[in-house]
């Protein structure tokens, strides 16, 4: 190929010596091709020569050449144009811009501009790069692509990940607003990624402040696929299928490991619970035989997946059309009824119904069946004792199914509950039924100079929950008397009602853009949840899931609204498209605060500096641009304010009366009144960038380099109260999150062998700068807690720092706090911080955040021929995890552990310097609090491997092409963490914040062949 | 054409502008404000106090939380932590008052206890606050309404001081809360204060409380004012301490004559079943917090939280409802002190035997069967059990329909005795109704010592903390208690968790 062009570029230069003839003077103007906009700086250059002049300030050019010479147009971002001059004409050059990263349309709040006139920070994420991923969620498909981003996953089928965009401001949703179609939502796992045309991310304050009081933690905007005008009507079918298998998987003690451990401690329990597992389930004396993995017993090894996609589009001079199937189902891994079932439509039809009037629909239908696992059954596999089998046919007493009973051995809690019966007993089952319809109308009012626009965009979200339990007996503690049924109703309803006024011109080298805009929007949330014993008559079967049968009745519901008013206006100006300035306003209102109304100012400013003579003569940069911006965001995702005080009544706030020994005892109607409620107003994030924009050596290298800072005054904090009571919302803290993104791509062709590498690492510095005069705020679980300080990051985790392990009775002697404090060897020795002689809260270090200090991703792509090979790397650092599977000894001392820590604890003196002894592990001393739970959740995984070969069906030249692809997903990862996965996002089951490793769902590993064909 | 398309926008322009702003003075769904209450119904003037009714049978903020009365109880000598060794082994340090442990400083449990008792008093003034509201609505004629405000304010402040005396026993100098604003800055009391306050609040609810036994009040099992002058009496003893000549015994004397001569009490004849469900709210009871499942098999029934299952027996129970975590045991001494005294109607009601001779299981008096277990606990609390067969059939869950006794009119008639016998009168004839009702024989010329030890049986595992709190008032704790240390050991120091919340707790 590149052999080619040189024989066409000799051949030509060869004529153009040939033809030397008398001068001619041309002169001309040279436009942009698509909006018709003059362009200056264009090169204009005579073939072969190094004769040439750069277009001025009007586009304009005049220049004597040879007649019949070739003049050559060149201009960074549009494609070189070669015409001959054949005689004195005025020539009127249309370049085409080139379809290169820095003429692609970028999405941006209400409306649509190049990247090359950005003055913002925006990511851009194209669909190939969601599609190459085989996951449910298109926001887990981009983990690790898009630097600032940090994306952490949930193993479990149709769950959402955590989303975070550079960095934490407040406590409440810290997930980035994602606005579908003009839709806003909080999340977008009902979405397909073949259903998506485009992805912005809004990561800068500049960018996103158009959104106003939804922006504050960046906004997502994803146009979903659209038809383009006069284009043939394409087809493309594409989809995978494959298994999940479940990976890193966590090594517990086996049943001798166990067994050691019990023995050790020589308490009356917990050697009973190894003699009791000998005589019941095999075995002698302290040699039980038994030994179950209790994870290997809940989880599948390997679990269907499978996903089709069909989307027809295409475009008539008036009209675009598009139209898309899909279907995904996800099992989990997960032994039980766990999947994941989801059917989309999606169609969208523009049409010009005048010259002046263009209207358009686009619907998403989304209608999604998920069945969801029993989590706690992962903290019980964790806890369980390999001493007792799964099955036991001397629990008489079991029923249906003779599950073995843990009090067999001694144990006598819940929390030892057999795990395969707690996955087994449950019935979860989910319909998610999503409909996004959105029309506009748009009108041409001033000569594609000044356009009215007007949507209505809607989002009808109806999640009808069923749950059921059997009547069941395993032992006391884990059982269910009666069948009961469940059930619970959401309905969503929001509203966004936006009216855009866009005026687009240009006087000579100045373009001009303003938008004005008004929004109104309601967010409606409706819910009722119901639940009920059922008679043992009423068979197991899903129909006869109701209510309606069951005894016992319990009712409730909940509801919420709010509403939001906004206006807006931006204005983007550049000179000859070197100068960039844009500058946006928003003013919000919004029904949850007292204090209503909130305003939001942003500019920037760009400089393409590649464009200045000082540049023309180097090679380095074929683009440079320079870009500052600083803007205020609002959020209003925060639970809302009363603002008065409020009470509770019905039957959970209504005294008994009258229980005695005759009679049954009766409510009697009461209320219960809280002096306590918050007042907040708006958490405002103030941010700057300063970042460069470039494309280097020919454009094989391009990146992008930008540092953040951004500040969040009045963020909303839980800020716990003494005395019992409740815990109140309020305007607490200043919290700073900085950092430097850099992304770089290179791609180059050598021979048939084309390949690119790319790579972005993200940097976060969080620190809370106050908390409105408050030394510090606990958070967290109350034993593990966490604690946010001045200078110090938000919900750093908080306790003691073990230094090591007291190994004889003399270090516990020379040792006050050891002495104090009645230990033994074998038991943690603690940092005594301030030397005081005395082990305190003032002895408590902070012992590092969930929040991960650096973020990367990596890829590299191969093309030989038709075959193409794409691996993608993904990881993070710096960020501490709590494991709290470990640190749930506290409670249950006689629980099993992971393998690593079972096999090595303190034995005698010099045994082990890290681990506690075997009695040391059921003290308190050794469960507080302490740097022995708190792990690095460092890690770098192999995100996708996908080996690719594309080829025609036929000869024809408009025969259908194929492309069939193996993908490994997730099929790596390297990490020291001791639990199942370094990914630990929000604890869903407590509310205790992000970092807890509790009944994490563990990730799997997708190998899966996928197919696309496009006709 | 043009004409339709200016009409068009006017249209759309005129929507934009419709969007006006009463649409932002939205108040928040199901969130019903204070402000919405109709104080002229005066009606619902009783909402409020069983809005506080309701708190203090609850565990979180309440009164029943399990971890609560393990803090309080377990420092006597009638009971041990139970379970296996290590599970919850904070109590046992508590029991070995090693309060200055770091991870009892730092314990959930204490933290807990404070939050929980506190949480009900914020709820205690916010029903004042709430009935205040009442009273001034109510017409100047209507002494009718006027006297039922009263008795509702007292009503709720008896709840209230309850809940300072449960503070007080665990960490002693406690604040004294009755303004809710003051929780950030609020001081502690001397514990002299704190006693001598609830007192004072006593003579409040004696003047003001229904002349009732708590069963014949309108709102039944509602505290009267007979509840108030037991806890009168309570706090006097505690202030009286060890001193025989302590004014404080004839404000003791004074009240328990109060309730003995009002001639409403009896003690219920069987002492067995006083603690199940033919007991409930029977004429001896002062002071009971009530629990219902309302008779039916399931669905909604109001229960304790763990309060029962924290104290059932532990082991493999066969599928038997009897069963539970197995902690707060009766100790080995309590068990030979009844038996020693042959006070075998208290020890088949007090203590749950694991084993009988010739058999390795309990068959208990109501024909439940307790099977051993391999944690090594021999006993159980009998006073917690509700028999299978007085269970609502379908109910599984141990306790659950039983109430939770409080203050009963044997305390009454014990410190009667106390108070007399100190005052250096005769205290036989209340003594011996208590021992009559055992089946123990009379004594004639009762030492103080027989009456403490009459306490010490009677109220043996029983969850208020009577058997510390006396070995405490009588100076007798450094003797019968290991690891007591006086003047160190009377009171666990207040959570770090709270200090840290509010420094003037120091």
């Amino acid at each position: 190929m590149r052999k080619k062009v040189w024989y066409m570029l000799l051949l030509l230069s060869f004529i153009s010596l040939q033809v030397v003839a008398q001068s001619v003077s041309v002169s001309g103007v040279v436009r942009d091709a698509e909006n018709n906009s003059t362009l200056p700086g264009v090169s204009v250059m005579v073939k072969g020569t190094s004769q040439g002049v750069p277009t001025d300030l009007n586009g304009q050019f005049t220049l004597s050449v040879p007649k019949g010479a070739t003049l050559q147009f060149s201009y960074i971002g549009y494609q070189t144009q070669q015409l001959i001059v054949t005689s004195n004409e005025m020539l009127n050059v249309k370049l085409q811009p080139a379809s290169t990263a820095m003429n692609e349309v970028v999405v941006v709040g209400y409306g649509t501009s190049k990247a090359k006139d950005l003055t913002a920070p925006i990511s851009v994420v194209k669909p190939e790069t969601l599609m190459q991923r085989t996951v449910s969620s298109p926001m887990d498909a981009l983990q690790g692509s898009v630097a600032g981003v940090q994306v952490t996953t949930n193993g479990s089928p149709g769950s959402s990940p955590s989303v975070r965009i550079r960095g934490v401001g407040s406590i409440n949703n810290t997930g980035p607003l994602y606005v579908v179609d003009g839709m806003f939502y909080d999340n977008i796992d009902f979405l397909n990624s073949s259903d998506i045309q485009s992805m912005s991310i809004l990561k800068d304050a500049s960018a996103a402040a158009i959104y106003g009081v939804r922006a504050a933690n960046g906004v997502v905007i994803i146009t979903t696929k659209s038809g383009t005008l006069d284009t043939p009507t394409k087809v493309t079918y594409s989809g995978y299928a494959g298994f999940q298998t479940p990976s890193n998987m966590l090594k517990m003690a086996n049943g001798s490991q166990y067994a050691a451990m019990e023995l050790a401690k020589g308490l009356t329990s917990d050697v009973a619970h190894v003699t009791l597992s000998a005589q019941k389930f095999g075995g002698s004396g302290n040699n039980p035989t038994t030994s179950t993995n209790w994870y290997d017993q809940i989880l599948r090894k390997s679990a269907f997946t499978q996903s089709h996609s069909i989307n027809v589009s295409g475009g008539s001079d008036k009209m675009t059309f598009s139209f898309g199937l899909n279907y995904l189902y996800q099992n989990g891994i997960m032994n039980t009824q766990n999947n994941y079932n989801r059917f989309n439509i999606h169609a969208q039809t523009d049409y010009q119904a005048y010259k002046w009037l263009k209207l358009g629909y686009n619907v998403v239908l989304s209608n999604a069946i998920l069945y969801s696992p029993n989590n706690a059954a992962f903290a019980y596999a964790y806890a369980a004792s390999p001493l007792y089998p799964v099955y036991d046919p001397n629990n008489t007493l079991a029923k249906p199914i003779d599950y073995a009973s843990s009090t067999s051995i001694g144990f006598s809690n819940g929390q030892f509950s057999n795990p395969v019966a707690a996955a087994n007993y449950y019935y979860n089952k989910t319909n998610i039924l999503e409909i996004l319809p959105t029309v506009f109308a748009e009108a041409n009012i001033w000569d594609n100079k000044l356009v009215w626009k007007t949507q209505l965009s809607q989002s009808y979200t109806i999640d009808r929950v069923v749950g059921y339990t059997p009547q069941f007996f395993v032992d006391q503690s884990q059982m269910s008397s009666l069948a009961g049924v469940a059930k619970e109703q959401d309905y969503y309803n929001n509203l966004v009602l936006d009216n855009t006024l866009t005026y687009k011109d240009q006087f000579g080298q100045n373009h001009l853009s303003v938008l004005l805009g008004n929004s109104v929007r309601t967010e409606m949330m409706q819910q009722a949840t119901e639940s009920a014993s059922l008679p043992s008559t009423i068979a197991n079967t899903t129909e006869n899931y109701y209510i309606h049968n069951g005894i016992g009745i319990n009712a409730n519901d909940n509801g919420s609204q709010y509403n939001g008013l906004s206006f807006f206006a931006r204005a983007t100006y550049d000179y000859a498209s070197r100068y960039l300035l844009t500058a946006t306003m928003r003013a919000d209102a919004s029904s949850k605060f007292q204090q209503k109304w909130g305003y939001f100012p942003s500019i920037g400013a760009g400089w393409i500096m590649s464009e200045e003579k000082f540049m023309a003569h180097q090679h380095l940069f074929d683009y440079l641009k320079a870009r500052v911006s600083w803007g205020q965001l609002g959020n209003d995702a925060v639970p809302p304010s009363n603002g008065f005080m409020s009470m509770n009544s019905g039957i959970g706030y209504s005294g008994i009366y009258g229980s005695s020994g005759t009679a049954n005892g009766a409510y009697v109607p009461g209320y219960v009144s809280s002096n306590f409620f918050s007042w907040l107003t708006w958490e405002v994030v103030n941010e700057w960038d300063g970042g460069f924009d470039f494309s280097m050596f020919h454009q094989h290298l391009n990146g992008t380099v930008d540092y953040y800072n951004r500040v969040t005054s009045n963020a909303v904090l839980n800020s716990p109260q003494p005395m019992g009571a409740p815990t109140l919302l309020g305007n607490f803290a200043k919290i700073t999150n900085s950092g430097f993104e850099l992304t770089l791509n290179w791609k180059d062709k050598i021979g048939d062998l084309g390949y690119s590498i790319g790579g972005n690492i993200s940097t976060l510095k969080n620190t809370v700068d106050n908390l409105h005069g408050l030394a510090y705020i606990m958070g967290g679980k109350a034993e593990f807690p966490n604690i946010s300080e001045p200078g110090q990051p938000l919900n750093s985790f908080y306790g003691y720092k073990v230094v090591g392990v007291y190994q004889n009775a003399a270090q516990i002697a020379a040792d006050p706090i050891a002495v104090a404090n009645g230990l033994k060897p074998g038991d943690f020795k603690y940092a005594d911080v301030n030397h005081d002689g005395v082990l305190n809260n003032s002895d408590n270090v902070l012992l590092g955040s969930y929040l991960p200090k650096i973020t990367y991703g990596m890829n590299l792509g191969l093309t030989y021929k038709n075959f193409e090979l794409n691996i993608m790397l993904q990881g993070q650092a710096g960020n501490k995890i709590l494991n709290m599977n470990r640190a749930n000894r506290l409670w249950y001392s006689d629980m099993n552990g992971d393998a690593q820590l079972v096999t090595h604890l303190w034995t005698g003196e010099g045994s082990t310097n890290s681990y506690p002894s075997a009695l040391g592990t059921t003290k308190g001393w050794n469960n507080m609090a302490s740097s022995f739970f708190v792990e690095s959740g460092s890690y770098l995984r192999v995100q996708t491997i996908q080996l690719a070969y594309s080829f025609k069906l036929g000869n024809a030249p408009k025969a259908p092409s194929m492309r069939i692809s193996f993908t490994a997903d997730r099929p790596l990862i390297f990490t020291k963490y001791s639990g199942f996965t370094p990914e630990i996002g929000y604890s869903q089951a407590y509310n205790w914040g992000s970092g807890y490793d509790t009944q994490t769902y563990p990730t799997a590993s997708t190998y899966s062949l996928g197919w696309t064909i496009t006709y | 054409m043009i004409r339709l398309k200016y009409f068009i926008l006017t249209g759309v322009f005129a929507l934009a502008l419709s969007s006006c702003n009463s649409l932002l003075d939205k108040m928040p769904e199901n969130v019903a404000p204070i402000a919405g209450v109709d104080y002229t119904q005066l009606s619902n003037m009783y909402q409020p106090v069983s809005g506080v009714y309701r708190i203090a049978e609850s565990a979180n903020p309440g009164l029943v939380h399990w971890m609560d009365l393990g803090i309080r109880a377990i420092r006597g000598d009638d009971t041990d932590k139970g379970s296996s060794s290590s599970d919850q082994a904070q109590l046992n340090e508590i029991k070995g008052f090693h309060y200055n442990y770091a991870d009892i400083v730092s314990f959930w449990g204490t933290n807990n206890y404070f939050n929980d008792y506190y949480g009900l008093i914020l709820d205690c003034n916010s029903a004042l606050t709430e009935l205040s509201k009442y009273a001034a609505h109510i017409p100047a004629s209507d002494a009718v309404n006027q006297k039922l405000n009263l008795q509702y304010q007292g009503e709720v402040r008896f709840i209230r001081a309850f809940a300072h005396l449960m503070l007080y026993r665990v960490f002693g100098q406690v604040p004294i809360l009755t303004d809710n604003s003051q929780i950030q800055t609020i001081g502690k009391s001397s514990t002299k204060e704190v006693l001598t306050w609830i007192s004072s609040e006593m003579d409040f609810c004696i003047a003001n409380l229904e002349d009732a036994r708590p069963n014949q009040s309108i709102h039944f099992g509602a505290v009267t004012k007979y509840s108030a002058d037991m806890l009168k009496a309570i706090v006097n003893a505690d202030l009286a301490g060890n001193d025989n000549a302590s004014p404080y015994w004839q404000t003791v004397l004074n009240t328990t004559n109060d309730i003995i001569n009002s001639g409403k009490f009896s003690l219920y004849p069987d002492y067995y079943q006083l603690f199940k469900k033919p007991g409930k709210m029977c004429n001896e009871s002062l002071f009971e917090l009530q629990f219902s499942d309302f008779g039916t098999s399931s669905g909604p029934a109001v229960e304790p939280d763990a309060f029962f299952a924290f104290q059932g027996p532990r082991g493999d129970q066969h599928g038997s409802p009897i069963s539970g975590w197995g902690f707060m045991n009766p100790s080995q001494s309590i068990v030979s002190f009844l038996q020693g005294r042959n006070d075998s109607i208290r020890l088949k009601t007090t203590v749950l035997f694991t084993s009988s001779p010739g058999h390795n299981y309990y068959v208990t008096p109501s024909n439940d069967t307790i099977w051993p277990n391999s944690d090594g606990d021999n006993y159980f609390n009998g006073k917690v059990y509700l028999p299978s067969s007085q269970m609502t059939p379908g109910r599984t869950d141990y306790g659950e329909n039983n109430n939770i006794r409080v203050l009963r009119y044997a305390d009454a008639l014990l410190f009667n005795a106390e108070a007399k016998i100190r005052m250096g009168q005769n205290g036989d004839a209340p003594l011996n109704l208590v021992r009559a009702r055992v089946g123990l024989t009379p004594i004639t010329g009762a030492t103080l010592q027989n009456v403490l030890d009459e306490r010490r049986a009677e109220f043996a595992c029983e969850w208020w903390g009577e058997r510390f709190d006396d070995l405490v008032r009588t100076g007798q704790a450094a003797s019968a208690l290991t690891g007591f240390v006086a003047g160190q050991s009377e009171f666990i120091p207040i959570p770090q968790t709270q200090i840290n919340l509010n420094t003037n707790l120091k």
